[in-house]
């Protein structure tokens, strides 16, 4: 098979049949088992074996894992990742929920509105949304069962908030769509700021007009008293230092996404240390930072080599020239794509969904005039919110594995109130694209 | 089939699996000591940088040729950990013969892409040493930076072996237990790993951890 055609005996006469041919085949081969990274870069060797011939095709991709990870924007990844790792062991979490805690339990379901606002701030070091589930189901379920909270609203609440982690920068997923689709990493980590508090804002109501509809299943508690609040603060002093890094350096500039992440890290580093965490802890931080690492740069270029192919084969202009040609407005075409989205992520995990459709999908929603940004935390935020939908919603299943007394059901039953939060963001994001933007527009000015 | 031969032939998996493994855990503790190192080094950056206006020289060429250790090091243990993802709806249903025929397949696609890598990967870098080239800024050279895709890979290659070989062990009887394969994992599993990931090895507070 050395030269062009001789798989299929089509070559570059009809490169547009190629590429469909090998979308259905990396499709087959995805649903059946095979690791993603694999499917793609073995798509990726056939098709353009099939464009090119063997010498050219194989000579293209053994570069491409090398010189596609060797880049100074993704060493950001291993920052955040490493961050996400350490996060629980700088003993933040009770600080963070505590003070919530004394600001917010007043409130109608205060206990689980300052749940909310805790998973926020614990997104605000960590961008990993199963830890943070993994970390309230511990530190939040309890005392809101102690408090009388109805067990399916506290387990929701977690699964759900744990969601928060990936729009908060620091966020790797963020940073993921921001090298595939070649946009500025910094940018993309301010954006998801405001959607992800206004996410959470939207949390919160929700939950207090709950409490008020049923005030049983989230009872209000005596408001604390002001030197009470005011004692709290400095609790969480050190999330406050490290958003602080990581927002300023981005928005002013004064260092690099990698530098901020690094700076954040050795202060998380350092936390960690002063809070006891014994070296086989951090040795273990650090193996299984190395190991998501490898499992993220496997699949970013794995799937790169699958877009070189498509590139030769014109496959996504030609998908964007059908979409822009169909007689139907942007905004339905959107919301179809959302839809698609979400029927997918109850399947996928989200970074094999990201990486696998926004080369195709990515130019087509540019031509139909939407911001490149913009669309990056609308695709985020349904990705997450694919991890709390059933039957592979891994938050639900994390929440549920650290209080196994909660059954399965229970917790999906408790994210569906969180799950129609979700819709409204989304649908305000769609309306209102300002929210997104605003923060990296003020930043390029 | 006797006893004796389901131990021989699950002895010899094992024998290789206990040869990869210490091999595996160095290569990934290497890339998670390439992480720590680059979380101080961009921390120093800053402070050199922004404090006593020195910057480290030929920072971002560093950065870039290290990157290729915290890629690729680790592929070999994420895989013997089963943690490249997968879409595991469909084949987590199957059990038996048709189970262990879909983990051959799928690993002999693994095998194949691996391997044009690896001799492609070589080939990237014999290039690289042959003609001696250098970052653009600080000239550092590249070709230890691209030795690293074939090195890791063949690791990896390697692994992928072990689990070929304990999917066609498993395969021919179905009822034997289970060496040198990565389990497919129900998604509470996975749930469970993630909530070890998180907590580490200190001691579980009360609500505990199942398992």
């Amino acid at each position: 098979m050395s030269e062009a055609g001789s798989l299929l005996g089509i070559g570059f006469n009809d490169p547009f049949t190629v590429g469909l041919i090998g979308l259905a085949f990396m499709f087959v081969l995805v649903l059946s088992g095979v690791r993603v990274v694999f499917a793609a870069s073995i798509t990726g060797l056939l098709g353009l074996v099939e464009l090119l011939g063997w010498g050219p095709a194989a000579g293209i991709i053994g570069t491409i894992p090398h010189s596609k990870s060797s880049t100074y924007a993704l060493s950001v990844l291993p920052m955040f990742i490493f961050i996400g790792f350490l996060a629980f062991h700088a003993g933040i979490t009770q600080q963070l929920f505590n003070a919530a805690r004394k600001w917010l339990a007043w409130l109608p379901g205060g206990l689980a509105v300052a749940t909310v606002m805790a998973t926020a701030g614990f997104g605000a070091v960590s961008g990993a949304s199963t830890a943070t589930a993994a970390v309230f189901s511990r530190v939040a379920i309890p005392e809101m069962l102690k408090n009388g909270y109805d067990r399916k609203l506290a387990a929701g609440v977690v699964a759900a908030g744990g969601t928060l982690a990936s729009l908060i920068p620091p966020s790797a997923i963020l940073v993921i769509y921001a090298i595939i689709v070649e946009e500025s990493v910094g940018a993309l980590l301010l954006a998801g700021f405001l959607p992800g508090f206004v996410s959470a804002l939207i949390y919160a109501g929700i939950i207090v007009l709950w409490a008020l509809y049923r005030p049983k299943e989230a009872p209000a508690m005596e408001p604390s008293t002001w030197p009470e609040r005011f004692k709290s603060l400095p609790g969480v002093s050190p999330i406050i230092l490290v958003v602080a890094i990581i927002m300023s350096s981005i928005y002013y500039g004064w260092a690099t996404p990698t530098e901020a992440g690094a700076l954040g890290a050795t202060v998380v580093f350092i936390l960690a240390l002063f809070k006891g965490t014994r070296t086989k802890t951090i040795v273990q931080a650090l193996m299984e930072s190395a190991k998501l690492t490898a499992m993220i740069f496997s699949l970013i270029w794995g799937v790169l080599i699958f877009v070189r192919f498509l590139g030769f084969s014109g496959l996504p202009e030609a998908f964007t020239s059908w979409i822009t040609n169909l007689d139907a407005p942007p905004i339905v075409i959107m919301i179809c794509i959302l839809l698609a989205y979400a029927i997918l992520g109850m399947f996928m995990d989200a970074i094999g969904m990201l990486l696998l459709t926004l080369p195709v999908v990515y130019p087509a929603v540019m031509a139909l005039g939407y911001d490149s940004i913009w669309f990056g935390i609308i695709v985020v935020k349904m990705a997450e919110v694919c991890l709390i939908t059933p039957p592979i919603g891994l938050n639900c299943f994390v929440v549920n594995g650290v209080r196994p007394d909660i059954p399965l059901g229970d917790v999906f039953r408790g994210v569906g109130l969180f799950f129609i939060a979700d819709v409204v963001t989304i649908a305000l994001l769609l309306m209102f694209p300002e929210i997104v933007t605003w923060l990296p527009e003020l930043m390029r000015g | 089939m006797n006893d004796s031969t389901v131990k021989s032939n699950s002895g010899f998996i094992a024998t290789l699996d206990k040869l990869a493994t210490p091999i595996e855990n160095i290569a990934n503790f290497l890339a998670g000591l390439a992480i720590f190192i680059l979380m101080f080094m961009g921390a120093a950056q800053v402070i050199l940088r922004t404090v006593f206006n020195s910057p480290i020289a030929g920072y971002i060429d560093l950065v870039q040729l290290a990157m290729a250790s915290m890629a690729f090091l680790g592929a070999a243990y994420c895989q013997r950990l089963n943690a490249h993802i997968r879409m595991e709806l469909f084949v987590g249903s199957l059990n038996g013969r048709a189970l262990w025929a879909f983990e051959i397949f799928s690993t002999l696609v693994a095998l194949f892409i691996i391997a044009v890598l690896i001799l492609y990967g070589w080939d990237h870098f014999v290039r690289s040493y042959d003609s001696g080239d250098t970052t653009i800024d600080a000239e550092y050279i590249v070709w230890p930076s691209k030795l690293l895709v074939p090195v890791a890979f063949a690791l990896w290659f390697f692994r992928l072996i072990i689990q070929l070989i304990g999917s066609i062990n498993m395969f021919i009887n179905p009822d034997r237990e289970p060496v040198g394969i990565a389990k497919i994992q129900h998604v509470s599993e996975v749930a469970n790993d993630e909530i070890k990931e998180t907590f580490g090895t200190d001691v579980p507070d009360e609500g505990g951890l199942k398992s």
